[in-house]
């Protein structure tokens, strides 16, 4: 017997014997399978579904940013190439590249990869509120800092974990006012967001962000 | 004939995990939800701390979530009573928010898509808000024109709205006491 076998209980059909003939007794010998067999042998399998069940939720949320197809590096990815700062329509209500956009703000993406070489990102601050925030390629954000924590200009060097281990110790003392991110992975996201305070200014803040870029360094 | 059960009990388990698994993405931002009032937030899945639920949901959704240390989101579906958000009703959202360098607020349906509207007027911003002398904020949404802080609603069923604070100096992480107090009350009239 396997934990199973409560499944393929055959139930004798009634018409094999003509119909209705000896129906008490057969609806007592159901009546007592059911009682004895059925919440007994169902437990198991169901707990074993209920584990199984659990073990296939925590694998697909956990496989989710690995799988999904239409994430916000794959929605960029149509947009633009790697290593070029692109500015993003203003999103409106019949089409927007990513969802829950702050319609308040003014967006340039940069779409890196740092396989060859670090990336150079440089953002002059507009008017108002500016900030550049950093995502991996399953949009995991890692960094971001705004106009207030860097002066006028935004500058910053992205690298991975070697290209951050093999930098000149000396390079380091003199440049430090150089920001220097690591990346944890080879490929992501730079998002440049200028705040427009008032619609009118819209077309000038965009002007002013045409300004950011980002190019692999030298 | 053991096999056909075992793959039933197979089959059952992987669409019920599954199903929840669908459940929490298109339901959930992520765990560490910060409620005050009808507002809700999720402070850690702006960080490299975010939980697996925030993390696949924001992969599913495709959305580039802010980062804490840019801003905080706050989502509204419902008013102070629980009841959902009507864009048919007069939709008041009253009182002062926290300190921040810049606040903007928008509306937007179900599936977090901006209401279509002549005068493209998505949201309302720090700096285009009017305040009353004590300093508070009383902003309209409604189908119709309203003076002062009027959001459209476009007679949509269901909204939601979207608060985010930019550069904020306070932090959610001991906990949602304070956030309580200093978030704005919804409150939903005439409804029809």
């Amino acid at each position: 017997m396997s934990l199973f076998d409560t499944f393929t209980v055959r139930v004798p059909r009634p018409g094999k014997d003509g119909k209705g003939s000896d129906g008490r007794g057969w609806f007592r010998r159901q009546l007592a399978r059911v009682n004895w067999l059925w919440p007994a042998g169902l437990l198991l399998p169901a707990a074993v579904a209920l584990v199984l069940a659990g073990i296939a939720h925590i694998v697909s949320i956990l496989a989710m940013p690995a799988l999904a197809e239409h994430n916000a590096f794959a929605r960029l990815a149509a947009l633009t190439d790697s290593n070029e700062m692109k500015l993003l329509p203003d999103p409106t209500p019949l089409s927007a590249v990513l969802p829950m956009q702050d319609p308040a703000f003014i967006s340039a993406v940069c779409l890196y990869d740092l396989n060859d070489k670090p990336l150079k990102v440089r953002v002059p601050a507009t008017a108002d509120y500016t900030s550049v925030s950093f995502y991996t390629d399953q949009a995991l954000p890692f960094y971001a800092l705004s106009d207030q924590a860097a002066g006028k200009v935004i500058e910053l060097d992205l690298m991975n974990a070697d290209q951050k281990a093999a930098l000149p110790e000396d390079e380091e003392i003199t440049a430090a006012d150089r920001l220097v991110i690591e990346s944890p992975s080879e490929e992501g996201i730079v998002l440049v967001r200028a705040h427009v305070r008032d619609r009118s200014m819209r077309e000038l803040v965009r002007r002013q962000l045409e300004a950011a870029t980002c190019t692999p360094a030298n | 004939m053991r096999l056909l059960p075992l793959a039933f009990t197979l089959l059952v388990a992987i669409a019920l995990g599954l199903g929840v698994t669908l459940f929490m993405v298109t339901h959930s931002r992520g765990l560490d939800v910060v409620q005050a009032g009808p507002w809700q937030g999720w402070p850690r899945s702006g960080t490299v701390k975010a939980d697996p639920y925030s993390r696949a949901a924001v992969a599913r959704s495709g959305e580039l979530p802010l980062e804490l240390a840019d801003g905080l989101l706050f989502l509204a579906t419902t008013d102070d009573k629980g009841r959902p958000i009507d864009g048919r009703c007069e939709t008041r959202i009253t009182g002062t928010l926290p300190q921040a360098r810049l606040w903007t607020l928008a509306v937007m349906d179900e599936e977090g898509r901006f209401i279509p509207n002549d005068a493209e007027r998505y949201g309302l911003t720090s700096s285009e808000a009017l305040y009353r002398a004590d300093g508070a904020l009383d902003i309209r949404l409604s189908p119709r024109a309203r003076p002062g802080n009027w959001l459209p609603t476009g007679a949509r069923g269901r909204l939601q709205v979207a608060l985010r604070l930019y550069d904020a100096p306070f932090s959610f992480a001991s906990g949602a006491g304070d956030a309580t107090t200093v978030l704005p009350h919804i409150v939903q009239e005439a409804c029809p």
